[in-house]
């Protein structure tokens, strides 16, 4: 079943490019299929656990699939059959679709393969396959290639190549490329090789979950793919990051004897991730920029949690990991709606769209909710968790840092509301209209998926158990939560469904309280019909509040931003370049020079022949 | 059932509690102001009469949907905070939810209602509101952190994040935190000055620049719900310090002195200050508060 799976990935792949230069509605038809079918036949037909020995070459590859990766498989299939919808009206008019089409089913199908390979020459072929499709998409609108395109790949090569030589280390020290025997073979190393591995590989993971230093790719990248595409990039592809985060963390980190240090730098990592990627978002005017600065963020909170590895800290990550896959998958899904609605995803030349997109708002609305981690929706459970096992396991300059990012993130949210939906309706924008149908219930789907998760946590949080058994965790339901009720170390608790119930109950009262007092006499009056400090606005004054949005802010907060990593790997690009110069001076081409190489390397051989040759 | 209708009761009479409460502070503190200021002021109880014409007035316009829900968000924030912060100890008709959160889900709750609030006041259009709304949500990250720093240092040294639990340690110890944790205490007041919006931090409403900011274009039921809803939330915030600093209250005359002894200090601190700039504000709170915080983090730490 396990090779269905992929052949129906590959076949569609080609099928799709073949048939969009017949029937465009045909190649609808069977992209869309190539995305559900796989993802209804993992969920109907696989079972966890079972696995299939392949052997090419005198290699043994193996697959299958455990509950861990169940988990990250949830949200690849989920969202990928989201924005799989999402995209077919979306990307409508756009030029070379059969190939966007096909790459995008080739990029599910490698994300999928990532989380089946249970040995690391399919893991890392799955791995270069997708960052080979991603490449081509962020290349895909043609904009910046150079600029954007290039640092993404020379960042996702880097990480490569470091993933590439710690498999082969791993290969030469235990003579196999299984994932498992690597753990079991692990704690028997020396103590360089138990540092060096663990660090090469998160490195290779550390450029895909945009770890600082090596998320400076991620803004470019993010913001330049189509955005049907980028809920997938941003959603899930980045968690294949933190899938192997997680495994090298709790599988190899663990036996290192000094590992606890090790751990703090990796959290702190995630921390100061977590407050520059805020930071930056707080500063964007492009709402993609702004989006792709809010999910280095967003991902930074999930390494915090991994780098504690306390169990409720696992749990936190990972279920921030499958929210911020559904919170961050629709908000982009959003900038998408907006984009082709409006042709720019600039807050200060949108404004105003809520009358004209309602429901694109709604999914919005409860999006940034979530992401602000405001309750009853489901970012708040991730924070909650993440906190208190930050204050638990006395991390408590990091539980500071998670906060103040996590508060100043309430700035960058009202920007995004208020930016696109909120502010003076202008003329400019009267034409628009809701985005199609198609575009707008996949929103809404995952908008509601957040809110079903923030009172009954238990949903999601019964598989990530299940998968953290299987890593060496011990049963966490019970201890730190039910269906709907939270538990930390010292028995508070916070119970989800009276919350909920309240909220709902008042929320409900004043709403029918404030439309009803006085219904038929309120009547709807436009932006233009204000008090603007006593002064009646003429029709033709700009009253639009979008420049500089945050200035008081950033006047506070410059002396942080001032420091960018970006300047020092430009600085290190150059500083390359001018050194490849010199090496480009030595070959003059003249061959007067060359000779003279040759007798000059000649001497200091005679000369240091003692040296090197220890005669 | 008897035990739903009671909790039912109990939170119904906690709400009206908390209004009047709150309204009468408020009138009070106009009050005390205008006789700092040397001025003869408003009646104590100018503010009912307030709310009761703005209920009674026809509220004749509204700017849509997200302005027309946005006093409902800030509602839902006041009353379910209220429902978490526990009134008086150990009282039954004061149960509400005290169980069902703690403090950090009281400090993302209390974010709700300014949230919901500044959509509403973002889609009137006005940009004195949204620019009241940049200026209170910068302020917020300025004032959260000393305050997150004291709370952190409390549920460190005492492990635990539940108002009921710290209010039980107290009441166990004999003394009250304000002076068992006294950096926490010094710091979370430092926070509250930025809390309650009078000057020098009133850059939110800013009267004299804004217009009053974000309430602006809001009238009759809308300003209603509002004013209702920050008269609720301010005496929130005054039994939240009460209960984590000094001990809470086995009464009511207990409480209303306790919570007026804290009130006094924005207030007074108010009377007597200009306003600031935001960026000033903002540095401020990370400025010697931040300091005290992390005194009381190390403190709560090393001892």
């Amino acid at each position: 079943m396990i090779y269905i799976i992929f052949l129906i990935f590959i076949g569609g792949a080609v099928t799709t490019y073949l048939v969009g230069k017949i029937s465009s509605i045909l190649r609808d038809i069977v992209f869309l299929s190539t995305i559900i079918v796989p993802a209804v036949l993992f969920f109907t037909e696989i079972n966890i656990g079972q696995i299939v020995n392949i052997s090419v070459a005198g290699l043994q590859l193996q697959w299958g699939i455990t509950y861990f990766g169940y988990i990250f498989a949830l949200i690849v299939t989920g969202l990928g059959v989201m924005a799989a919808i999402y995209a077919i009206p979306a990307m409508k008019g756009k030029k070379n679709l059969n190939f966007f089409y096909s790459n995008f089913i080739i990029t599910i199908m490698a994300m999928m393969g990532i989380l089946f390979s249970r040995d690391l020459i399919s893991f890392f072929i799955f791995w270069e396959i997708m960052t080979w499709s991603s490449y081509l998409m962020v290349v895909y609108q043609g904009n910046d290639v150079q600029k954007i395109g290039i640092k993404y790949f020379v960042f996702s090569a880097v990480g490569a190549y470091a993933m590439l030589m710690a498999i082969v280390i791993t290969y030469s020290l235990t003579g196999s490329m299984m994932i498992d025997s690597l753990v079991a073979a692990f704690p028997g190393f020396d103590f360089t090789l138990q540092l060096l591995i663990p660090i090469l590989f998160l490195i290779g993971f550390g450029v895909k979950s945009a770890m600082m230093p090596l998320h400076v790719w991620a803004p470019g990248a993010y913001s330049h793919a189509p955005m049907a595409y980028t809920s997938v990039f941003s959603g899930a592809l980045s968690k294949m990051g933190i899938y192997g985060m997680i495994i090298v963390m709790v599988s190899l980190v663990a036996y290192i004897p000094e590992g606890h240090w090790f751990r703090e730098i990796i959290a702190w990592l995630g921390g100061i991730t977590a407050i520059g990627g805020t930071l930056w978002a707080v500063m964007q005017d492009d709402a993609k920029k702004m989006l792709a600065y809010s999910s280095v963020a967003q991902l930074g909170y999930i390494i915090v949690g991994i780098g504690i590895g306390t169990e409720l800290a696992m749990l936190a990550s990972l279920f921030m990991a499958v929210m911020h896959g559904l919170f961050k998958g629709t908000l982009f899904m959003v900038v998408g709606a907006v984009e082709k609605q409006t042709g720019t995803t600039n807050f200060t030349e949108v404004t105003g769209l809520i009358r004209k997109m309602p429901w694109t708002f709604l999914a919005a609305l409860m999006s940034i909710i979530a992401l602000a981690g405001i309750p009853p929706l489901g970012g708040f459970v991730g924070k909650w968790m993440l906190y208190e096992s930050l204050i638990s396991s006395n991390h408590y300059m990091l539980v500071i840092a998670v906060f103040f990012s996590s508060t100043a993130a309430f700035l960058y949210c009202y920007k995004f509301l208020f930016g696109f939906f909120l502010g003076q309706e202008e003329k400019e924008w009267e034409h628009v209209k809701e985005a199609p149908a198609m575009m707008v219930i996949p929103m809404i789907i995952m908008a509601i998926g957040t809110f079903v998760l923030g009172t009954f946590p238990g949903l999601i949080l019964n598989p990530i158990d299940a998968g953290m058994q299987e890593l060496g965790f011990v049963a966490t339901q019970g201890k730190y939560w039910e269906m709907s009720m939270l538990f930390n170390e010292w028995g508070n608790v916070i119970l989800l469904q009276p919350i909920l119930y309240g909220i709902m109950a008042v929320f409900v009262f004043f709403f029918v309280f404030l439309t009803i007092k006085g219904f038929k006499k309120t009547r709807y009056v436009t932006t233009k019909d204000i008090s603007s400090s006593g002064e009646i606005p003429l029709e033709h004054e700009n009253l639009t509040y979008s420049q500089n949005f945050f200035q008081p802010f950033y006047r506070a907060v410059e002396p942080v931003m001032k420091r960018q990593i970006d300047k020092y790997y430009d600085e290190f690009g150059r500083g390359m370049e001018a050194f490849f110069d010199f090496v480009r001076r030595i070959y003059t081409g003249n061959g007067q020079t060359y000779a003279l190489y040759v007798v000059i390397f000649m001497v200091l051989l005679l000369i240091f022949k003692d040296f090197i040759f220890g005669l | 059932m008897e035990f739903t209708l009671y909790t039912l009761l109990g939170m119904i009479v906690t709400i009206v509690l908390a209004f009047v409460v709150g309204m009468t502070y408020m009138g009070l503190s106009r009050k005390i102001i205008a006789r700092i200021q040397n001025r003869k002021g408003p009646p104590v109880y100018q503010n009912f009469i307030d709310v009761a014409k703005l209920y009674s007035k026809t509220t004749s316009i509204n700017h849509g949907f997200m302005q027309h829900v946005g006093p409902a968000f800030l509602m839902v924030a006041s009353i379910m905070a209220l429902m978490i912060v526990p009134v008086l100890n150990g009282e039954q008709w004061f149960g509400n939810l005290n169980f069902s959160g703690d403090l950090i889900f009281l400090l993302y709750i209390m974010v709700f209602g300014p949230l919901g609030m500044a959509l509403g006041a973002g889609q009137t259009g006005n940009s004195n509101s949204a620019i009241g709304v940049t200026r209170g949500l910068s302020q917020m990250v300025g004032f959260e952190i000393p305050w997150v720093m004291a709370l952190v240092a409390l549920m460190i040294q005492f492990n635990t994040t539940s108002i009921v639990d710290l209010l039980n340690i107290q009441a166990e110890s004999g003394t009250w935190l304000m002076f068992s944790s006294p950096f926490a205490f010094i710091a979370a007041v430092l926070a509250m000055l930025g809390m309650f919006r009078y000057s020098p931090f009133d850059i939110v409403g800013a009267p004299t620049e804004l217009a009053s900011g974000p309430v602006s274009e809001n009238g009759g039921k809308y300003l209603f719900t509002m004013m209702s809803s920050s008269s609720i939330f301010a005496f929130v915030k005054l039994v939240l310090y009460v209960d984590i600093f000094m001990g809470g209250a086995s009464n009511l005359v207990m409480l209303l002195v306790k919570t007026f002894a804290i009130y006094l200090i924005p207030m007074l601190y108010g009377a007597v200050s200009p306003r600031y700039r935001t960026e000033q504000a903002i540095r401020y709170f990370w400025g010697w508060p931040a300091f005290f915080g992390l005194l009381a983090i190390i403190y709560a730490v090393v001892f």
